[in-house]
């Protein structure tokens, strides 16, 4: 039968193939069995980790504000010394810890010869006793790993927020399975948004070890495969404003925002309390942990971008605009202030008690005379001044690139209704949501994004603090290109009137922002103060500079500070003198 | 009369080998994916058990269909398949994963797999027809077409092993439905020297193999020393024509075929894998007591290289009962193949043997370090839902066979 023929043939090919494979596993099993043997047993290849570098963060001229140290880190192998007491009792001893916890660390494990982490960051001292009985403690060895810096000797904890292990639920949800536990991730901050970037990717070092540890040369093995540094970030923050800011908010509480209003970039960002990024690079102790959360002024708190305020009187431009948008008023529009209104049987006082007499509506953003502005929020009504609030970016988050950004809070008159039930409010209530106080609340960075707006008459960008990123895959550097925006709704005439009442306050004879002033530069700004219930009113100023073409606006703001025009403007004008006198500075430079 | 199933007869060794390789695949997952407390891989072993079992099913649906019926559905799944395969390549796939697999849900399907099978149907059902003899030309060129689509589109995935199953496959089918073997050595040969010329011992086997088949044939001094003197030339032209080409070029290419696609280097699982075969020796190191393995030092251990992991706990006695199950298993398989009066199934049956032989052979040899390393599974023992059906379906085909046919 010729099929039988054929099977045969097949058989035979098939025979001769599986003939091959047993011929070259009886090779490698029985026959070079020994050195295999000896490859797998006697002397052991170890995987290593290699941890990247994380990517680098600098300021935008290229001064490093996050660098990386090197840091040991104390691995064992548990196949190796789990069973062994004596070993883990000293490893105790020496790193005064407890056995059992050591043991417990090497029963987690993904299996018995890949290597567990025991203890990171081990100081010097520690590290040399280690290694001086290491032959009482084999399978511990040390691995390099980067360990985070912070040479610009500014706090700015805030901005760079910190690593910390990987959680529980983070390992969960990774994308990379490169993540393991144990590893360190970004936890807040732009550690924790950029963190993809940052991290890098880890690489593996297959070394060879004998039995007693030590590691041995041999080129059949493939040495290691480098770890691929993360990308490294360039920020529009300007180290030495940052650093200014940080000296003048040393005592104080609250902070400032400084943003280039020709791209959004934030050139400076500070909150005070804060606390030294350094504390978390290494081993934190719990009780170190514990006052930093308890602290009753909250460092840990970003209050530029999490927490909200009363603006005060900075927002009665935003009330002028409505204003003036719906013809309920115009800069002739006068009215006299006798230092209070009646509105029912309620008397609503100005600050200047004696009054400011006959005023027109430039004067009146001069002075911040509350008067005027009540007579106006009576005018314009909640709903209408509620609408040109959100035109101008309050009741929403800015978009700025950190976590925890608070939308802050526009009450019209369905959340008046629904918070004190309706006809349970009074036009009181208008009147000091008016002149900013009440249940209105914003971020002192949505003041700033304002205060950007004013600067370019309707036109802002979205407030970042990326100015590039160096991607080392691509090998390129990538831009970040920030999102314009226009306020739309009001006219360029309006804007140029609020400018004009914010050139006033600045720079004439009984103007509230008269601290900001400045010899050279044109400054243009408006003092806040915020009553507050619970203690001394918080102090705002918002300003940009110079006035005909402007480059930066700011934002301060001193918590339980007082008077805006007394506490919040000096400080804004500190800032644009170092910010001017740097330019100067460079552009004397460069023509030199 | 033919499809009745009521003369059926169960093939026993085929069904206990079929078993017992399924255990050793079960065991071998097991530790591959063996730890002490990371339960998300521990989950690889309950799902592999959940794709033996589905592939059980399937196989018997499989078994118990009438033939006839899989010969009236190979032209809908044959087109089904290669729409699929189109739709891969135009889907654009995002992040990481490779234009290999659909995504349905949380698992993933490798339309490549189930091409494997289907292209056996397709073969078999156009070589069975009577005038389909493939000495004529016409005929020929028909079974060209019908590889072409799927080795073309499989080739570009990139997944070169599973493209070149298709062409090997239709080698011995052309054989079994009568195309002389002379024939088909010549074509094959220069391709094998080609190949085989960049080491030298495979070169040499594959000359005295081609010398052994030449004086088989019988065709003459002539014919002989051309055919020999042609062989070797290509032999020596190869490495010459590789080494003309610039180390990115040959990168390229590599890289297109697939041959490069592991980052630490192909050179690397290669070593890795054979110091873990070589150091389980002849009694292995016993069940999740292999070092290499529990160390992760075996790159794709439950999927490509699992085969390491059971050289390495089950020794040289243990690899070898593996490949004498398989052997039996294949072999039992062509013993039915030959006896069946079903051309139709005899060609199923050779299809399907084909394929498995042909990954076992490069799945193992790849292992032991004397195949390139390829995305091809190990039939049966290898993790993963896609290759164990694909494998349980080719298996249902020769037990399809082997149930209906007469008693001999």
């Amino acid at each position: 039968m010729a099929k039988i023929e054929k099977q045969i043939v097949y058989n035979v090919l098939m025979a001769l193939a599986f003939l091959v494979l047993v011929l070259k596993l009886f090779h490698l099993q029985v026959y070079e069995h020994h050195k295999y043997f000896q490859y797998s047993e006697k002397n052991r290849i170890r995987r290593l980790v290699l941890q990247p570098t994380r990517g680098l963060i600098y300021d935008q001229s290229g001064n490093v504000l996050v660098d990386n140290q090197p840091s040991y880190t104390l691995y064992a192998v548990p196949y190796e010394c789990s069973k062994n007491d004596s070993a883990t009792a000293l490893l105790a001893k020496i790193l005064k810890s407890s056995q059992s916890e050591i043991k417990a660390k090497l029963k987690k494990r993904e299996g018995p010869f890949a290597p567990v982490r025991i203890r990171r960051d081990v100081d010097f001292e520690t590290r040399v006793e280690i290694e001086e009985r290491k032959l009482e403690l084999p399978g511990f060895f040390f691995n390099v790993e980067p360990r985070r810096l912070y040479p610009a000797g500014i706090n700015a904890a805030h901005l760079f927020g910190y690593l910390g292990q990987i959680s529980r639920s983070e390992l969960l949800n990774r994308k990379s399975h490169a993540l393991q536990q144990g590893d360190l991730v970004g936890k807040k901050g732009l550690e924790k948004v950029y963190d993809n970037f940052l991290r890098g990717q880890i690489g593996y070092n297959y070394i060879e070890v004998d039995a007693l540890g030590r590691e041995v040369e041999d080129v059949t093995f493939p040495g290691e495969h480098r770890p691929r540094p993360g990308n490294d970030f360039y920020l529009t923050i300007d180290l030495r404003l940052q650093r200014l800011a940080e000296d003048l908010f040393k005592d104080k509480k609250g902070g400032l925002v400084l943003i280039n209003v020709r791209d959004g970039g934030v050139l400076s960002l500070c909150s005070k309390p804060d606390y030294n990024p350094d504390l978390f690079t290494k081993r934190i102790s719990g009780e170190s942990w514990r006052r930093l959360v308890n602290d009753p002024d909250r460092p840990l708190y970003d209050r530029m971008i999490q927490s909200v305020f009363p603006p005060g009187s900075t927002f009665k431009l935003v009330l002028a605009a409505a204003g003036l948008e719906t013809h309920k008023c115009t800069p002739s529009t006068t009215s006299v202030c006798n230092g209070f209104l009646r509105l029912g049987r309620r008397s609503f006082k100005c600050w200047k008690l004696s009054g400011h007499g006959k005023m027109d509506l430039l004067d009146a953003i001069k002075h911040s005379c509350n008067v005027y502005f009540y007579r106006l929020s009576l005018k314009v009504g909640v709903d209408t001044w509620a609408d040109f609030a959100r035109k101008f970016g309050f009741g929403k988050p800015t978009g700025i690139d950190l976590l925890g950004e608070s939308a802050g809070l526009v009450p019209d008159t369905k959340y008046l209704d629904k918070i004190y039930g309706k006809g349970g409010w009074t036009k009181g209530l208008l009147l000091n949501l008016g002149i900013g106080q009440g249940d209105l609340l914003v971020t002192p960075l949505q003041m700033a994004q304002f205060a950007m707006i004013m600067a370019n008459s309707g036109k802002y960008y979205q407030p970042h603090l990326v100015h590039k990123m160096y991607d080392r895959t691509a090998e390129k550097m990538i831009y970040f290109t920030p999102r314009e925006e226009k306020v739309s709704g009001v006219s360029q005439k309006t804007f140029s009137i609020l400018r004009e009442g914010m050139y006033k306050v600045v720079n004439e004879a009984g103007g509230t922002g008269r601290a900001s002033w400045l010899p050279d530069v044109t400054v243009a700004g408006k003092t806040g103060t915020a009553q507050n219930p619970h203690g001394e009113s918080h102090a705002w100023f918002i300003g940009f500079a110079p006035y005909d073409n402007p480059q930066i606006a700011i934002c301060v703001f001193v918590e339980n500070g007082g008077g805006g025009g007394a506490h919040a403007a000096p400080i804004a004008g500190k800032i644009f003198r170092a910010y001017f006198d740097n330019l100067k500075l460079s552009g004397a430079i460069a023509k030199r | 009369m033919y499809d009745s199933i009521k003369n059926a007869k169960i093939d026993w060794v085929l069904v206990i080998t079929l078993l017992l390789l399924l255990i050793y695949g079960l065991v071998t997952v097991y530790s591959a994916t063996y730890t002490s407390d990371q339960a998300h891989l521990y989950n690889n072993f309950s799902k592999q058990i959940l794709w033996v079992l589905s592939g059980l099913i399937v196989c018997a649906v499989i078994t118990l269909m009438p033939t006839s019926w899989l010969y009236s559905i190979t032209p809908g799944l044959y087109s089904f398949f290669i729409i699929l395969l189109l739709l891969l390549e135009f889907i654009p796939h995002s992040g990481g994963t490779t234009s290999r697999w659909f995504q349905l849900g949380s698992i993933q399907i490798q339309p490549s797999e189930f091409m494997k099978p289907v292209m056996v149907l397709a073969l078999a059902r156009f070589l069975s027809k009577e005038n389909h003899s493939p000495g004529k030309i016409n005929n020929l060129f028909f079974v060209f077409l019908l590889i072409l689509f799927p080795f073309v589109l499989v080739l570009k995935q990139p997944d070169l092993g599973t493209s070149l199953a298709f062409i090997i496959l239709t080698i011995p089918m052309l054989y079994w439905r009568g195309l002389s073997g002379f024939v088909i050595f010549i074509i094959c040969a220069p391709l094998v020297s080609f190949v085989a010329a960049f080491n030298f011992w495979s070169f040499f086997f594959a000359i005295i193999l081609i010398s052994a088949a030449l004086l088989y044939y019988h065709r003459g001094a002539i014919v002989f020393w051309l055919f020999f003197a042609l062989n070797i030339s290509v032999g020596i032209l190869a490495p010459v024509f590789w080494g003309k080409l610039h180390s990115y070029q040959q990168q390229r290419i590599l890289t297109f075929l697939g041959l490069v696609s592991d980052p630490h280097g192909v050179g690397y699982q290669i070593i890795q894998s054979k110091v873990a075969i070589g150091s389980g020796g002849f009694l292995g190191k016993g069940l999740l007591h292999g070092t290499q393995t529990q160390l992760r030092f075996l790159p794709a251990q439950h999927t490509d290289f699992i085969f390491s992991v059971l050289a390495e706990e089950w020794g040289f006695i243990g690899s070898l009962v593996v490949l004498v199950t398989f052997f039996i298993f294949l072999y039992r398989s062509t013993q039915i193949a030959a006896h069946t009066q079903n051309l139709f199934s005899s060609l199923l049956t050779i299809g399907a043997v084909t394929i498995f032989a042909f990954q076992v052979f490069v799945n193992i040899g790849m292992t032991l370090g004397i195949m390139p390393v390829t995305g091809l599974p190990l039939p049966f023992i290898s993790y993963g839902g896609s290759s164990m059906i694909s494998s349980m379906i080719l298996a249902g085909l020769i037990l399809n066979t082997a149930v209906r046919r007469f008693v001999y």
